[in-house]
């Protein structure tokens, strides 16, 4: 009888034991979402494409479909669970700033500073965003989403995720994934659009090589280049300002120790928590929908149309230059803010057609410029639909 | 001592700038609506109706009006202390807060010591006393007044009159702002309102309406990207226009520095753009990989792992004899 009291005791036990395991509640979605997050770990760890971003999202994509049954406090969305907590930083919007903090302190706008014409790239890059936008709306996307949606054509993680948590926060895990995965792309996306528009005479210009600028001048970029940004876009307040903070730190020569923190562990953390956390809130039951599917088809086109305005763009500002101050246009590519993978991409097809023709260099100046660009635009954006 | 009284006036004028900011976060509660008969109205706590001054934190921050002073007296400004160190004096951003005008402070921090009935006007002064934040003169007397209200559709909102009382103070008929917080539309952004809100917005808006109104302006964007564009180019032109001066003033002052350094032009040239010639770098990087590539200062080591005796050189710092932890002795 004692016994028969035990086993009935030990059954139940083990019944509600199998009830709280992630076996219980799988579902398709489920499988989906944890073979996403295995092709992103896959895509990092063997072909290296975006490490540091797809290992902490392709991991925490995995986290966030184990099915638990709610109320154990585990879940992202779960109030007071940890990750909940450190899901905080993306839903207030505060990890992108500090992202930009580091990005400022890493970044040397030399290349910008001593050319100062190649800025118009970047702002001619961020045609993609708005494309995206109309786009978006033509999906039937209303103008808040489409805006959030839009952003991803600034090749911008921390930008894309700072909007559309104000814009479209339900759409952050899909608009997060879709930047970061076109940003990882980089480089198979924009060859061919470089190509198509280009003749092989362009390909070949070389530019005049970059002169040294003083350090009086990198002083002077970030805090002018803060208050001039500022005051047209105020609502990029955030963004802008901790990226020409961080630049700051890095040039002022006297605050060394704080830029080595800024671009070193603080970006480090950050991007751990922000990339974990955006992973962990791609959910089956949010993300596994036609709205998604729309999200990525877009982000696609938005790439497309940056890089495309972008090449253009050189080729129409060419017709005013004279001759020896032309600019290469496979450097408008880089216009979208990718950095520094962009850059890469205009030096490596440049040096398809001339072994000895370096674009890099070059190249970081628009590239730096869209991120300014970027950021000005997600502060329209949000000046416009909030 | 010149210094001294520089950092002296910049301290100054950083406590001025300080003191003026947290006077201005009070300074951002307004009175929004009052209402000075109530027979069929709001009640209080108690289960009473009385007349009601409703404040408005037009601010995006937290304001506390504990300390803040409200009259119904020019003379009297600190007629009645909201009293501090009440939690729910911390009005948060775009709250309202309600004052009960029953003259029985003792029935807690939200009930003032005067009526709505016994003057028309109201000042809300910040905690010093002196500083009058918001004051109102309500009408009364024989009328008609006109009755305004927001007509909301889904092309936004529009003030528009939508009757008429015979006199004030009418029984449940408010007087209030139009729009929270600030003075527009109507007379100076007031109104007789028929439908009061006591700790709500004054009118409801569709929060989305700018989203959406943007989509049905431009739904297909074009109007968002030319705009949107125009604004990015014009801050990029701008900084594009500044750092081209900067840069050629750069070039002009390295010239200028070179002439009176003596240098010739084209040595000067050379100082201004501080390019080093290719034929450098390779004779730098040349010297470097012979200098790796020789024997013995190369990296790699000899297998013999050898451990060394480490002396240490004797310092009162380091001593135990004089360390810090040894206990005093008695003399």
């Amino acid at each position: 009888m004692e016994n028969q009291g035990f086993f009935s005791f030990l059954g139940d036990n083990l019944q509600q034991f199998l009830g709280y395991t992630g076996f219980a509640s799988f579902t398709t979605g489920h499988m989906v979402m944890i073979l996403i997050g295995l092709v992103f770990l896959f895509l990092a760890i063997t072909k290296d494409w975006e490490p540091m971003l797809l290992v902490p999202i392709g991991f925490g994509i995995i986290i966030g479909n184990i099915p638990f049954l709610e109320g154990l406090s585990v879940g992202v969305y779960e109030e007071g669970s940890v990750m909940n907590i450190l899901y905080q930083g993306v839903r207030l919007g505060f990890y992108p700033p500090l992202i930009f903090l580091g990005i400022g302190a890493m970044t040397d706008f030399s290349a910008l500073i001593s050319n100062p014409k190649l800025m118009l790239i970047g702002a001619a890059a961020q045609f993609g965003i708005f494309g995206a936008y109309g786009l978006s709306l033509l999906f039937g996307f209303p103008a808040n989403e489409a805006g959030a949606i839009g952003i991803i054509g600034g090749a911008d993680g921390p930008t894309a995720i700072f909007l559309s948590g104000r814009l479209a926060p339900d759409l952050m895990g899909a608009i997060a994934v879709s930047a970061y995965s076109y940003m990882a792309l980089v480089p198979v996306i924009q060859p061919p659009i470089m190509r198509l528009f280009t003749t092989k005479k362009e390909r070949v210009i070389r530019m005049r090589p970059p002169r040294v600028v003083s350090q009086r001048e990198k002083i002077i970029f970030p805090i002018v280049g803060f208050l001039l940004t500022a005051f047209v876009v105020p609502s990029g307040i955030p963004l802008l300002g901790m990226l020409f903070f961080g630049n700051l730190l890095k040039e002022s020569g006297v605050t060394r120790r704080l830029a080595e923190t800024a671009r070193g562990p603080l970006i480090d953390i950050v991007t751990i928590l922000i990339g974990l956390t955006v992973g962990a809130s791609t959910q089956a039951d949010k993300f596994l929908q036609l709205n998604s599917i729309k999200i990525f088809l877009l982000g696609a086109l938005s790439f497309v149309i940056a890089t495309t305005a972008g090449v253009l763009f050189v080729k129409f500002f060419n017709l005013f230059l004279k001759e020896g101050n032309k600019i290469n246009p496979l450097i408008g590519n880089a216009g979208v803010s990718a950095v520094p993978d962009s850059a890469r991409v205009s030096n490596n097809v440049g040096l398809e057609y001339d072994k000895k023709n370096f674009l890099l260099m070059h190249a970081m100046g628009p590239n730096v410029a869209g991120v300014i660009g970027s950021a000005v635009a997600a502060g329209i954006l949000l000046g416009f639909l909030s | 001592m010149r210094n001294r009284l520089y950092i002296l006036l910049l301290t100054g004028g950083l406590l001025f700038v300080g003191g003026q900011a947290v006077a201005q976060s009070q300074g951002d509660m307004r009175i929004n609506e009052v209402l000075v008969v109530n027979t069929d109205d709001y009640e209080d706590d108690f289960g009473h109706k009385h007349g009601w001054i409703e404040l408005f934190n037009k601010s995006r921050g937290t304001v506390d009006i504990g300390g803040c002073y409200i009259s119904n007296d020019r003379r009297d400004l600190k007629k009645y202390r909201i009293p501090k160190g009440d939690v729910l004096t911390k009005i948060k951003p775009r709250q309202h807060v309600v004052l009960w005008a029953d003259n029985m402070p003792l029935r807690g921090t939200f009930h003032v010591n005067f009526t709505l009935q016994e003057t028309n006007v109201l000042y809300l002064t910040s905690s010093n006393g002196r500083d009058i934040i918001d004051s109102l003169k309500f009408p009364v007397g024989e009328g008609p007044f006109d009755v305004m209200d927001y007509e909301v559709s889904n092309k936004g909102a529009a003030v528009k009159m939508v009757g008429a009382i015979p006199r004030y103070p009418l029984e449940n008929v408010s007087y209030g702002r139009l729009m929270d917080g600030e003075n527009v539309g109507g007379a100076n952004g007031w109104a007789f309102l028929t439908k009061t809100t006591p700790s709500s917005n004054n009118v409801i808006l569709n929060s989305e309406a700018a989203a959406q109104r943007f989509k049905e302006f431009d739904p297909y964007g074009l109007i968002m990207a030319l705009t949107a564009m125009s604004v990015v180019f014009f801050a990029l032109l701008m900084l594009f226009i500044i750092f081209k001066n900067i840069g050629k003033a750069a070039i002009r002052s390295g010239r200028n520095r070179a002439k009176k350094a003596g240098l010739s032009s084209v040595e000067a040239a050379a100082v201004v753009s501080e390019a080093v010639p290719g034929e450098i770098y390779a004779a730098v990087a040349t010297a470097i990989h012979l200098y790796m590539q020789e024997d013995d200062v190369h990296d790699l080591e000899n297998t013999i792992l050898t451990i060394h005796k480490v002396t240490r050189s004797y310092s009162p710092w380091s001593s135990k004899i004089y360390g810090l932890r040894e206990i005093p002795r008695k003399k």
